[in-house]
Formats: structure tokens, sequence, C-alpha cells
């Protein structure tokens, strides 16, 4: 391919690529803004009561004191899964009427991890739904469509990243001759919108790229873990074969502890109960964290029998589960403290102005950009032609 | 300013230097606390900062 044909190879998927997704990006990046802050915003509208307020170093109360005060509150349906917190000193007790439909009847109790006191009795999640936050994440992440509609946005994240890097591509010949940050903003509006668009592009490149690859990756979340549940766990579990979920389950404070004592210096994030849709029928599936930045937001998946309470097996981590841990504080922004936050706003404004600019480009002016892409066509076959005719 | 290498110098420093500062800016504070989140900050404010410069004083063709 000659030069030329190559820009016009790399405008053509820039445009296409472009104009499917931005609608969809322009959405997502708005309801993306409320995200960002979803723990300040639902600390605003908590209705619940606070954690004690005690002294630091105060420990945590059993797990199994923390899981009967769920169990107390809802005595006919099960244990689904308990969830530690990572900013306050309180536990998330899941509860489902339907084994394995934590998605669909699923509910949580929340607990003061220390005192046990019941702080909130959640509405189920369903219902969550339709709150605003609810809205805003569905708007973000399925579009109310579960997992086709996961994939469907995971799609159009896709063709943003590709956008991004047929987007850098072009940079190179419209920049050719012009000082970086040139704005021609006394020519015409296009031509102003047009260096914006490529000032502000350039600029929030590597940003725009991180969050939109790992929020594809966050997309695959559901299928990632199906994969990790049709491999890893069915060597684990064929001893297991053909048995019932168990209705007697050993303690979960001891199935936590021997999972830490397999993998000493790290501590419960979440713990699956037997039967979780996510987990398995006849294990507590411990889920370990690290102690550093990094290795807080790993986790290992630890699988105790839930019957004996013995050690069953210290799962193998697979890289896809690893790259989606990482992706997620990379796409949340919530890894930095409240600096990060506001910086992953002004950011996104900034992408926003991006599509916005982007779609104004070729809405407005189709011709004239068409006209501009010929022309840089035309440069590039005059450059060309001296090589090719000695004259 | 003609050779091929000044050229795509002319056209990439700014660029890579600011997609150098990004991936520092998104990898200190996944990787380290305190200081690590102060230089996390400082150097993704500072694209906002470039954003500014140029889009109110920008460098004219």
């Amino acid at each position: 391919m000659t030069a030329a044909t190559t820009v016009k190879t790399w405008y053509l998927v820039h445009k296409w690529t472009s104009l499917v997704c931005t609608l969809f990006l322009l959405v997502i990046c708005l309801t993306g803004l409320p995200l960002i802050f979803h723990h300040e915003i639902e600390d605003l509208f908590d209705d619940g009561k606070p954690v004690a307020e005690l002294p630091e170093g105060t420990p945590n109360a059993s797990l199994d004191r923390i899981v009967a005060k769920g169990q107390a509150l809802y005595p006919d349906e099960y244990i689904d899964y308990v969830f530690m917190d990572d900013h306050e000193p309180q536990a998330y007790v899941g509860l489902v009427r339907e084994l394995g439909k934590g998605v669909e009847t699923g509910h949580a109790v929340r607990v003061d991890a220390r005192t046990t006191d019941v702080l909130y009795d959640g509405p189920p999640y369903a219902e969550d739904r339709f709150s605003f936050m609810g809205i805003m994440l569905a708007l973000h992440v399925d579009l109310f469509a579960a997992l086709p509609g996961e994939l469907f946005l995971g799609f159009m994240g896709l063709l943003f990243v590709v956008a991004i890097v047929s987007g850098v591509v072009l940079y190179g010949p419209f920049m050719k001759k012009l000082e970086f940050g040139t704005v021609r903003a006394a020519r015409s509006t296009r031509l102003k919108w047009l260096d914006l668009h490529n000032l502000l592009g350039i600029v929030t490149l590597v940003w725009a790229f991180v969050v939109g690859l790992t929020g594809v990756i966050n997309e695959l979340s559901t299928p990632l873990f199906r994969l990790w549940q049709s491999t890893e766990l069915p060597r684990i579990l064929a001893p297991y074969q053909g048995r019932t979920v168990p209705t007697e389950l050993a303690s979960v404070q001891n199935a936590a502890d021997t999972a830490m004592k397999a993998l000493p210096g790290r501590e419960v994030s979440f713990i699956s109960f037997p039967g979780n849709a996510f987990g398995s029928p006849h294990h507590y599936v411990v889920w370990l964290k690290g102690d550093t930045p990094l290795t807080s937001k790993l986790n290992t998946p630890v699988l105790v029998d839930g019957v004996s309470g013995e050690l069953s097996a210290v799962a193998r981590m697979p890289w896809y589960l690893t790259a989606l841990e990482v992706s997620r504080p990379l796409h949340f922004g919530d890894y930095g403290g409240m600096p990060l936050k506001i910086l992953w706003t002004l950011l996104d404004l900034v992408t926003i102005v991006v599509l916005g600019s982007g779609l104004y480009l070729w809405i407005a002016r189709r011709k004239a950009t068409d006209a501009r892409v010929a022309e840089l066509v035309r440069r590039h076959q005059q450059a060309a032609t001296p090589q090719r005719s000695p004259a | 300013m003609t050779t091929p290498r000044n050229r795509f110098l002319f056209i990439w420093s700014v660029p890579i230097v600011l997609g150098l500062l990004s991936i520092f800016g998104l990898l200190a504070a996944l990787l380290g606390t305190g200081l690590w989140h102060w230089a996390s900050w400082v150097s993704l404010a500072a694209l906002l900062v470039v954003i500014a410069r140029y889009w109110w004083f920008p460098a004219r063709a």
C-alpha cells in the first residue's frame, strides 16, 4: 500500500468505528460521571445506620455471628455470600430465596463488622436497578439487557479503542506542518474544532485508551467467570459430583481461618456460600486479597469444603481473571483518593468534547473533511512521484 | 528540520512525553501510596494543564 492509500484507509477506519460507537460512548461517558463518585453519592442517600465509632484496631466479630444476623432477619432464605467492605468496617450478608438465583431474588443486609449491629436491610437488587444510580449503572454497563447488553456495549468499547488507535495514526499526517497545540481559530469553526479534536484527543490518548480497554475487559467479566468455573472448578469438584448443595454448613469463620492459614498474610474480601451462582455447589469460595496497594486489588480464591470445613484447594488464578482484577481500578479511577476521582471526571469531560467534536466534524462539514483527506492523499502522491520518475 | 528523524520528532515529541506521563500517572497510584499518589495526581493534572494552555493560548499556524 502506498502512503496515500494508507492514510485513506485509516481515515475510513477512524470515521466508521467512531460513527458507530459515538452515541453509545457519549451515554457511557455521561453516566460514568456519577459512577466515579458512586461511593460518595450512595453514602449521601444512605438511610442505614453508620458503623459504630470504636477505637482503631478493634477486631472484627466472628463471621458466624455476622452472618447469623442476616439469617435471623430472613430465616427461610439462604446465605448467598458475605462481602467485607473495603472502605468501612462493615459486611454485606447476601441472601437469596432460591439457591443460585442471586441476581434475580438476591438482597443484602449490611452489618457492622465489629458490633454485628444490623445497619441496613437493603432492597432486592432487582428493585435497586431503577434507583438513580441503578439506572446510571445499567446505561453504562448493560442497557438493562444483562449479558447481551454487556457484550454489545463491550463491542462498542472495542470500536472506541480502534477509533483511538486509528486517530493516533491520522494525527501524524494531519500535524505534519503544524506546531503541537496549533488551533486555527481565525479561519473557520470547522478548522478550529478539527484542531481542538486533534489536540484533546492526542493529550488524553493514553488515559482514554486505558479506560476504554479496561472497560471492554470489565464487560467480559461474566463470560470470564463462567470460563473459570467451567475449566478450573470441575477438576476440584470431581469428587463431589452428583451431590446436592449441603444444608448443614460448616462454620464460615472456620472456613475463612482455614483459607487464611493456607495463604498467610492475606485477608478475606468475599466468601461465596455453597450454591452461589458464581461459586461452587459444595464449597465456600473464600477470596483473599493482599495488603499492598496492588495486591489488595488481586484476589485469590480458596475452596473450603462446605460440610467438613477442610481445605479443598487453592484455586489457580488464570491470567484472564488477573487481567480483569487489574482492569477494575484502572477503569473506575478509585485507587488514588478524591484527587484521582476529580482528575478522572475532568478527563472524562475532555473525552466527551473529543466525541462531540468528532460528531460535529462529521455532521457539519462532511465534504470539507473529505476534501482535506483528498488533499493529504494528493500531497502524499506528489511526494512519492519524484522517486518513481528519474527525469 | 528536514531529516526524517527531525520530522518525526517535530510531530511526536510532545505526544510521546504526554503518553509516558500518563502511563506513569496511572501506575504510580496503583503501585504506591503517599508520595506516589501525589506524583500520580501531578502527572495526570499536567495533561489538563496542557489542554488548558493550548485551548486558551493556541500555537499559531
